[in-house]
């Protein structure tokens, strides 16, 4: 398929605000912490009175995406923009906050994954294509790739692709079903893709490898927000040409290679 | 990409190819009135009620405490290969009488060329309450994704495992994403489609917006006071159209998607989010909203959801009276799983000439004045059929089909 271009990044996570925020080592980095948290971002406290943390992390992610774009939020409103949210467990704490309600319950849409998308579909005014999906980092990577479909079917100018995880409420869940090692960091990343030039290529295989390039080491666990990220890390290397991204969860492993650079000259707002 | 012709105009005004077409070889489901597809058809057309007391978990202290549940899972399955998770035995017992449907077993594509891509509101959440109760070895299969692996490991597939969750228009953006990787090859088949499955979780949730009614479901009815919930699950299997024999239930000609971005838990009121999700299907499909011959509406039963519905499907299909049902009030609205029983009735009415009626239909709301069929099933071999979605978040999905020759 055509590769996309990556036209703005922005991510945060339990390390800061950035690219430049993530150590070299995440496990020497996290020290004694299993759960690095986010702070719930300051929005207006009216107009997300009843918004859990994850949505409001993922209305930050975009205005961070918007800030490194130079753009304002007009710039992703109507029907032009597509939106693929994807996540393995934000969705977590508000489910178990519904199930052993502590203190004031949670709004039930709230705990719709697709709650978290609904949020900042409302507040940019997106109106254009949809999607969803779950999963770990494999389900980042196709999240992607098929933002790249939305943009190859011409059904939208431009996509925004956003990944939100958080695990601070449910630490002790994942600690004791296993399965999720070093430290737990949290993270929300919006990508801005519009049409680029060249091949995306993505392949699929079996096997436990995950970011290759050492993306995974540095970052810790952030489930399908990792491939999100670890484009936030290339781009910030300066390294020029292809750009490969490795995924792996439940045993599969997928791989997207853009044939060339795709980030695209920033513009800092003024 | 196999190129059709054309199927319109981009976003940015340049035409663009009309994708390859997908064949839907067969369905399967499991429902509450009926575990089978042709259980399920006979059930529509007889009128059957799929809707009683539910049974399987404590709910004497809820509003309202009826549902479309399914009271016994009845397919001789070796239920030891399949997790104890509710949503995961839904969808293997879908699958099975999919595969049964389609007369292979296994099915007859290289094990790393069968792809899932399944779409749910809920995934493996009751497993998260039972762990939550005290029963912690349930903790791995509470997130959303547990329950496509299941199936994924049911099957001895080893191609992609997608799971979507566009709420209760998930299983229609599944069958769009299956059809998309069957575009770009990353699969030979796909079994595409959703599941989801009754629990305290929902019903509490959905008892505490009051949206749950104390009457019966009626769809676009004038008396309509809300919806009640089902389980169920509803696959399809996918191919690309040059792989297909002549065996097949029908083609998913479109498929599109749009985000209302008006409220989190109801849908835009004019249906403007709807209304492009219709439209970007039939432009996918390459057909004109003259050439649709019916309906299968999202038609849930609440006084917001039917009436916006309503009057989106005006607008995409002009003055031109078109037959519309909606299944909802014969085994409530099954959530991930509603919109692949909707398209499966959209293609087995192209087979037997025949649309069921909408029941529980009795005084048509004059604010939803489409031509609803109701009270009998009409004879009507639909060709083109339009199939609609709407969920939580704002989702909204629509397919467009045509039923075999």
């Amino acid at each position: 398929m055509r590769g996309p271009a990556i036209r703005a990044i922005g991510l945060m996570t339990g390390w800061g605000v950035g690219a430049v925020a993530v150590p070299p080592d995440a496990v020497a980095a996290a020290g004694e912490r299993r759960v690095l948290a986010l702070d719930r971002p300051a929005l207006d406290p009216e107009r997300f009175r009843r918004s859990p943390r994850e949505c409001v992390l993922g209305v930050a992610a975009v205005a961070a995406m918007l800030e490194d774009a130079g753009e304002g939020p007009e710039a992703i409103a109507g029907e032009d923009t597509g939106f693929v949210f994807v996540t393995a467990a934000a969705y977590a704490a508000s489910n178990r906050q519904h199930i052993e309600p502590r203190g004031s319950n949670v709004y039930f849409p709230y705990t719709a994954p697709a709650a978290i998308s609904g949020e900042v579909a409302i507040e940019y005014g997106i109106r254009g294509p949809y999607g969803i999906l779950i999963g770990g980092p494999t389900a980042g990577v196709d999240a992607v790739a098929h933002a790249a479909e939305m943009l190859e079917a011409g059904t939208c100018r431009r996509v925004l692709v956003l990944g939100v995880e958080i695990f601070e409420e449910c630490a002790d869940l994942y600690d004791r079903a296993g399965g999720l090692d070093g430290p737990l960091v949290e993270a929300a990343c919006g990508l801005w893709l519009e049409a680029g030039e060249g091949a995306l290529t993505l392949s699929r295989g079996r096997g436990r490898r995950g970011s290759a390039d050492g993306a995974r080491r540095r970052l810790g666990e952030m489930l399908a927000c990792e491939p999100l990220a670890a484009l936030a890390l290339h781009r910030a290397s300066g390294r020029p040409g292809p750009v490969e991204i490795h995924a792996a969860w439940r045993g599969e492993t997928t791989s997207l290679r853009w044939s060339h650079a795709p980030y695209r000259a920033r513009r800092r707002a003024a | 990409m196999g190129v059709q012709g054309l199927a319109g105009t981009s976003s940015e005004g340049r035409p663009t190819p009309r994708p390859e077409r997908i064949a839907i070889l067969a369905g399967g489901v499991c429902t509450p009135i009926g575990q089978d597809v042709d259980a399920f058809w006979s059930a529509l057309l007889t009128g059957a009620d799929g809707i009683s007391r539910i049974e399987r978990f404590p709910v004497d202290d809820l509003r309202v405490g009826n549902g479309g549940e399914i009271k016994k899972l009845t397919r001789a399955i070796e239920w030891s290969r399949v997790p104890d998770c509710r949503a995961s035995r839904l969808l293997v017992s879908a699958a099975d009488d999919l595969l049964s449907q389609a007369g292979a077993r296994p099915l007859p594509v290289a094990p790393e060329r069968l792809a899932v891509v399944v779409g749910t509101a809920l995934g493996g959440v009751e497993e998260g309450e039972r762990a939550l109760a005290g029963d912690v070895g349930r903790l791995p299969r509470a997130l959303y994704d547990a329950p496509a692996h299941a199936l994924k490991r049911w099957l001895g597939a080893r191609g992609p495992a997608i799971t979507v969750a566009t709420a209760c228009a998930s299983g229609a953006t599944a069958m769009g994403i299956g059809a998309e990787l069957l575009r770009r090859g990353e699969a030979d088949m796909v079994v595409a489609g959703g599941y989801d499955g009754l629990c305290r979780f929902v019903l509490r949730g959905f008892n505490g917006l009051r949206s749950l009614t104390r009457d019966k479901i009626r769809p676009f009815d004038r008396r309509r006071s809300g919806l009640l919930l089902g389980e169920a699950a509803g696959l399809v299997l996918l191919c690309r159209e040059p792989d297909a024999g002549a065996r097949r239930l029908g083609t998913l000609l479109g498929y599109g998607s749009a985000s209302d971005a008006a409220h989190i838990a109801a849908p835009d009121p004019e249906g403007r989010g709807i209304e492009r999700a219709m439209q970007g299907a039939l432009a996918q499909a390459g057909v004109d909203a003259g050439d649709v011959d019916f309906v299968s509406a999202h038609g849930t039963a609440t006084t917001l959801n039917d009436a916006s519905e309503a009057k989106a499907l005006r607008r995409v299909l002009g003055a031109r009276l078109v037959p519309v049902n909606s299944i909802k009030g014969a085994i409530g609205h099954t959530m991930g799983a509603a919109a692949a029983l909707e398209a499966i009735l959209c293609l087995l009415a192209g087979r037997h000439g025949q649309v069921p009626a909408t029941l529980g239909l009795e005084e048509l709301d004059p604010a939803c004045d489409l031509d609803l069929i109701r009270g009998a099933p009409r004879a009507l071999r639909p060709r083109v059929s339009l199939s609609t979605s709407l969920g939580f978040g704002g989702c909204n999905a629509a397919l467009v089909l045509q039923g075999a020759a």
